[in-house]
Parts: structure tokens; C-alpha cells; sequence
């Protein structure tokens, strides 16, 4: 068992590090009032070589593992949780197409991705049907060589920026997945939702009305869509771990600052236990968090199967980062609750991770059914 | 249109702000935009507006700024000289732009529009008035100058606030540019003394004339600038 970063990974950290430093924190207050799209830090991250960093090398792509993704995701969302959605989002609609594309649509939808700024995103979720995913209406009707679609996804990362959409519908009774261009005729884009938190990120509903889709942008057979939709939260859902350890991160870094300078009582407020052992369990708590996760990842690059472990990442880490906002935000007293101070954010920003991407039951009952085909525990 | 303009001004001058201020914070207590620099080697920074005592830290970009003290009592302007005075350079100065306007106005209508020419025999008058607005608008903001620094002096024990510099810096470029308009206007050489319009037939009347007119609209966005700085010194946010 080894612990240590490697020097690649440390020197990838501090790089992600200087960045958030540099283009994220000190501009995450902007967008979160604004609720724009951060399009011109996208710009810089893919300058610097930190979007789409799944895509295989074979097809433009310089790619990291999962693990030191999640190391570099973290950083990202110390300094805003909804500037790293924006900057990683990518990763949900692009698994996918890596896991069951054929050649030619990696040519096609992954390629130019590494080429010029791009965003593409992942069209699953629709209004009657979030956890359980089986109950998708979107219908693919099968017409000569082309299928139509006709169907409303709902809460769409990236849906007003994405060039194209991976779609899951039902062709007769079989989820298939399909990818979409963004601009075939009968996609109607709504309104940015106005979210709790994260409001750089961009969650819109995205109508398909008589849609025409190429055959040749199926993935895998009629039927696929369910399998390939969840084995993509195999790899995605240590990075949303990830994101929700950058704000513990965050949140554990801002109330240490301030915990150290405020006075009360004529002391330091880090000299009073119940404040200070708070900072101690939020400092357990992420590396914790950190651990599981990175565990979920690791397993997952070895080849193996990383299901359960990757759940129990999500559902913890998620419930940390919660955690440590609301007890960074006590730790700044009123301060805490005014807009002026970022931890009010990260309680808003935080809530998020214990939603999407499968919630918190879910990653439970995840859990669980590994547990129910296991005799004993180990 | 006037949207896509707002949009754009709004880019020149946030770029122009990060340049000048480098980052900011806003004051927890009265949302006063501060400067991360302007707290010395011991990271205090009082709040101009409000007077808290601030220590700022960055962490990951984030600034957390911690309320330490209040600075109870801080001297009000003496007389408020430079309140009152900072008024009539501000009032008077786009009267003599717009009378440098209406001439150049006049003087390119006038080949192609002889209705106008009635209206043009009051030009010496409007030259003559442009020129006296001038000298009183950049005269008296020696006196408004001179009351922001006393108050500099007095009310922010010369400490030192981005927002100061730079007015102190527009101040002075106010006076440069100023100056020279009235060099320029008093010399007759961008309009004509006797006519009041430019000598469209010289070209080094017509090139006097556009540098005069660019000399008043740099000092209108210079004048402008100043007074919205100090607004937020007033009143913050
Ligand atoms: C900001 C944002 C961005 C999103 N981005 C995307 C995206 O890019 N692509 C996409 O496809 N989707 C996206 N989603 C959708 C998200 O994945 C779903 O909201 C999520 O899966 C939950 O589904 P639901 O909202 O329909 O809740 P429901 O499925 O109705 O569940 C409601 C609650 O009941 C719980 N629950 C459900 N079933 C059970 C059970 N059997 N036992 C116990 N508890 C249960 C759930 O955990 C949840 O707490 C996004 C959502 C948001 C808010
Ligand atoms: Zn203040």
C-alpha cells in the first residue's frame, strides 16, 4: 500500500493549484452573482491542458488517470465548485462515447474536442424520471436509415453550450444510446435554471421534437443505453467526490484563516476547543472523503470493477463537504450567513453533490446490493 | 446597440479597474470595494467608507477578510471644501465640451447647410464662452485638488487606498489635459478667433481642431471617473 502522491502527480497538483489561485477563486464570487457561463476560464483550462483530459491519446487526447484527475478536480473546486463543473463537465457525456463508441464517432464527436474550446453534455435525466433511470420516455422511432427522437431531458449540464448531446431514449422498449449535434433541426434549448448553488455551472432542459439522428450516431445496439449510461458513473463519480472535497477543502481553509485572526473574549477564536475541534473534524472528515476516493478511482484505473467503492465515495464525501460548509460558515458567526464572505456559497454549492450523479440514496442502495451478494464482509 | 456599447465600456473599464486596483475584496460591513494591496506587510486595511479594521488573508483566491476594530473617530472634511468644490469643475466642464461640439458642429454644416448660417454668427460668442467655461471648470479644480488632498491628509491619514491614487492621478492628468485644451482653444489656431468655427481650408486648423476636441473628451472620461471614484469614497458601494 502506498500513500504518497508520485513527483508527475505533485507537480500536476501544484500546476492545478496555481491555476485556481490564478483564474478560479479569485473570480468565483463574479459568476456566482452573474450565474454566466465561465466560458473565458474554460478557455484557459483547455489552454492549459486541464478540459476533456479522458480523451484517449489515439484520438488528440492527452489524458490523465482517474485518480490524478480527481487530485487535480479537487483543486478546481477549492476555488469554485461551479467554475470545476463548467471546466469538467465534458467527462459525463464523453465516457460514454469512449466506452462504446466505435472509431468513427471517436473521430468525429471526441477529436475536435481537443482542437478548439468545446463543451458537450449528458442528456439523461428527464422530468418524470431522475434515480430511476429505467423510466426514461424519450422515444427513438426507427425511420429508413435514421431515428427520430422526441423527448424532454431535464437539468442538463452544458446544455446551452454543448455542440452535441449524449441521449438516452427508447427505441420500441430498449433504452439506446444515441449522440446528438446540437444543432439538428427540433432541439429547443430552455433558460439557464436558477439553481441554488453552483451558478456558473449551466443546467437548462433541452426539448427534442422530431428529431432526426443518423443511424451512424448510435452507440453500441438498440437496447445498450442502460448499461452504457450507468457504467459511465464507474469512472465519473469519484471526480464529483472529488469536487465535493474541494469544498471541504475550501470550507476547512477559510474558516482555519479566519478562526486564527478573529478575536473574542480576548483571545483568538482557534484558542476556544469548540471552535477549533470543529476545524479538526472537518480536517478527518476530508481525508477521509479523500481516501475513498481516491481509492474508487485507482481501482477504477487498474481495470476493475470500482461500483460500490465509487458510491461510497460520492454519498460520504458529499455529506462531508455539507457538513464542513455549514460548520465554516458557524465559524464565521454573521459573516457566515452574508453574501459578502464566500461560505455562504459553499453551503449552496455543496448541497448539489448530494444530488446529482445518482443521490445519496442511491449511491446507498448501490451499497447495499453489493452487500446483499456478499456472505461476509472482509 | 446602446446595450452592446454599455457592454463594452463596462469590459474597457473592469480591465482598466483590475490593472489599477489588481484584486479586490469587497468590505464585509459597507461592501466598499477594496484593494488586496493597499493592506501593508501586516495585512491591516481600514475601510475608507465605514472604518472597520480589516485583516485580509487569500486563501485558494478566496479573500477572508476579519473585522478586528472599528476606527471610531475620524476627522469629517474640514468646511467640506472638497465636497462642495468638486461640484462646480464637474458642472461646468461638459458645457464647455458641448460648446466645442456645437462649433465643430457648425463649421462642417456650413458647406452643405447655409440655414445654418444665421445661427453661425453667434459662434465667436460660443467660442468666447467655451474658452471662459475652460478656465473655470480646470481652475477651480486646483481647488478641488488641493481640499481632496488636505482631506487625504485629515479624514485618511494619507494611507494609502487604490481609489486615492488613482484620483490623485486623474487629478493631475485632468490639470495636463485641461491646460492644454485652454493652450490650444485661447490660441485661436483650432478655432478661429474672428469666425469662432474651424478653417475647413486648413489643414493644420482642422487637425488643431480634432486635437482639441480629443484633449476635452479624454478630460470628460478623466472628470467622470474622478467623480464616480469619489462618490464611492462618500457614499460606498
Ligand atoms: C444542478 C443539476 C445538474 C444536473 N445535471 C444533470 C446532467 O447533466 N445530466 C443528467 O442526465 N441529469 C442531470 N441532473 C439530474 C440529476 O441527476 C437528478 O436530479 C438526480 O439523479 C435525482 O433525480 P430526481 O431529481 O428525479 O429525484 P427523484 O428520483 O425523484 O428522487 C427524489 C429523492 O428521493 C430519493 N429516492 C429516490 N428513489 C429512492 C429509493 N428507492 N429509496 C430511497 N430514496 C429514494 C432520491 O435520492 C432523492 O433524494 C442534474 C440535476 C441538477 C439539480
Ligand atoms: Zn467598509
Amino acid at each position: 500500500m502506498q500513500f504518497s502522491p508520485s513527483a508527475e502527480q505533485t507537480e500536476l497538483v501544484e500546476k492545478a493549484r496555481a491555476f485556481t489561485k490564478e483564474y478560479i477563486g479569485p473570480n468565483s464570487m463574479k459568476y456566482d452573482r452573474s450565474g454566466e457561463f465561465p466560458r473565458e476560464i474554460c478557455r484557459e483550462a483547455f489552454k492549459q491542458g486541464f478540459m476533456n483530459p479522458h480523451i484517449p491519446a489515439a484520438y488528440g487526447g492527452s489524458p490523465h488517470t482517474v485518480l490524478d484527475h480527481c487530485m487535480v478536480l479537487e483543486e478546481m473546486a477549492t476555488g469554485c465548485s461551479g467554475i470545476a463543473t463548467a471546466i469538467d463537465a465534458n467527462g459525463l457525456s464523453q465516457y460514454p462515447v469512449i466506452l462504446a463508441g466505435s472509431d468513427d464517432q471517436k473521430r468525429r464527436f471526441l477529436a475536435p474536442m481537443t482542437e478548439e474550446l468545446m463543451f458537450s453534455a449528458y442528456a439523461v435525466t428527464e422530468p418524470e424520471a431522475g434515480s430511476d433511470v429505467s423510466r426514461v420516455k424519450t422515444s427513438a422511432t426507427k425511420m429508413g436509415n435514421d431515428y427520430v427522437l422526441n423527448g424532454i431531458k431535464w437539468w442538463i449540464t452544458n446544455g446551452s453550450v454543448a455542440s452535441w448531446y449524449f441521449v438516452l431514449a427508447r427505441v420500441d422498449d430498449k433504452p439506446t444510446a444515441f449522440v446528438v449535434p446540437a444543432d439538428s433541426p427540433g432541439i429547443i434549448r430552455g433558460p439557464k435554471e436558477i439553481n441554488l448553488g453552483q451558478h456558473a455551472s449551466n443546467t437548462v432542459r433541452v426539448t427534442f421534437e422530431d428529431v432526426k439522428v443518423e443511424e451512424r450516431n448510435r452507440l453500441g445496439d438498440e437496447g445498450d443505453g442502460f448499461q452504457i449510461a450507468m457504467k459511465t458513473f464507474d469512472h465519473t463519480r469519484p471526480g464529483v467526490a472529488a469536487g465535493a472535497n474541494g469544498i471541504t477543502k475550501a470550507a476547512l481553509n477559510i474558516a482555519l484563516s479566519y478562526a486564527k485572526r478573529r478575536r473574542t473574549f480576548d483571545k483568538k477564536l482557534i484558542s476556544n476547543q469548540g471552535i477549533s475541534f470543529k476545524l479538526a473534524e472537518i480536517m478527518t472528515g476530508l481525508d477521509a472523503a479523500r481516501y475513498l476516493t481516491y481509492r474508487a478511482a485507482w481501482l477504477f484505473d487498474q481495470g476493475e470493477d470500482n461500483a460500490r467503492e465509487a458510491a461510497e465515495a460520492k454519498w460520504f464525501a458529499a455529506d462531508v463537504a455539507m457538513k464542513a460548509a455549514i460548520e465554516c460558515s458557524q465559524v464565521l458567526g454573521g459573516y457566515g450567513f452574508t453574501t459578502e464572505m464566500p461560505a455562504e456559497k459553499l453551503i449552496r454549492d455543496a448541497k448539489i453533490y448530494q444530488i446529482y450523479e445518482g443521490a445519496t440514496e442511491i449511491q446507498k442502495m448501490i451499497i447495499v446490493g453489493k452487500l446483499m451478494r456478499m456472505k461476509e464482509v472482509h | 446597440m446602446f446595450a452592446d456599447l454599455r457592454r463594452i465600456t463596462a469590459k474597457i473599464a473592469e480591465r482598466f479597474k483590475r490593472r489599477f486596483y489588481g484584486r479586490t475584496f469587497n468590505c464585509p460591513v459597507c461592501h466598499f470595494e477594496l484593494a488586496v494591496v493597499d493592506a501593508g506587510s501586516n495585512r491591516l486595511l481600514v475601510c475608507p467608507v465605514c472604518g472597520v479594521v480589516i485583516d485580509i488573508e487569500e486563501v485558494y483566491g478566496h479573500a477572508v477578510p476579519v473585522v478586528l476594530e472599528v476606527e471610531l473617530y475620524r476627522p469629517q472634511p474640514k468646511a467640506r471644501i472638497h465636497p462642495l468644490a468638486t461640484h462646480v469643475p464637474i458642472g461646468l466642464y461638459p458645457f464647455a465640451v458641448l460648446g466645442a461640439v456645437l462649433l465643430a458642429a457648425g463649421s462642417l454644416a456650413r458647406p452643405f447647410l447655409p440655414a445654418v448660417e444665421p445661427l453661425l454668427a453667434r459662434a465667436p460668442m460660443i467660442a468666447d464662452a467655451t474658452l471662459v467655461l475652460l478656465v473655470l471648470s480646470v481652475g477651480l479644480s486646483i481647488l478641488t485638488f488641493a481640499s481632496g488632498l488636505w482631506d487625504w491628509n485629515r479624514r485618511y491619514r494619507r494611507r494609502s487606498y487604490r481609489q486615492i491614487r488613482l484620483k490623485i492621478a486623474f487629478s493631475i492628468l485632468f490639470l495636463v489635459l485641461g491646460g492644454l485644451a485652454i493652450a490650444l482653444h485661447a490660441s485661436g489656431a483650432a478655432f478661429s478667433p474672428a469666425s469662432g468655427l474651424i478653417d475647413l481650408g486648413s489643414p493644420a486648423s482642422i487637425v488643431l481642431a480634432i486635437v482639441e476636441l480629443a484633449l476635452l473628451s479624454a478630460g470628460m472620461a478623466v472628470i467622470a471617473t474622478l467623480g464616480h471614484v469619489g462618490g464611492t469614497l462618500v457614499f460606498g458601494k
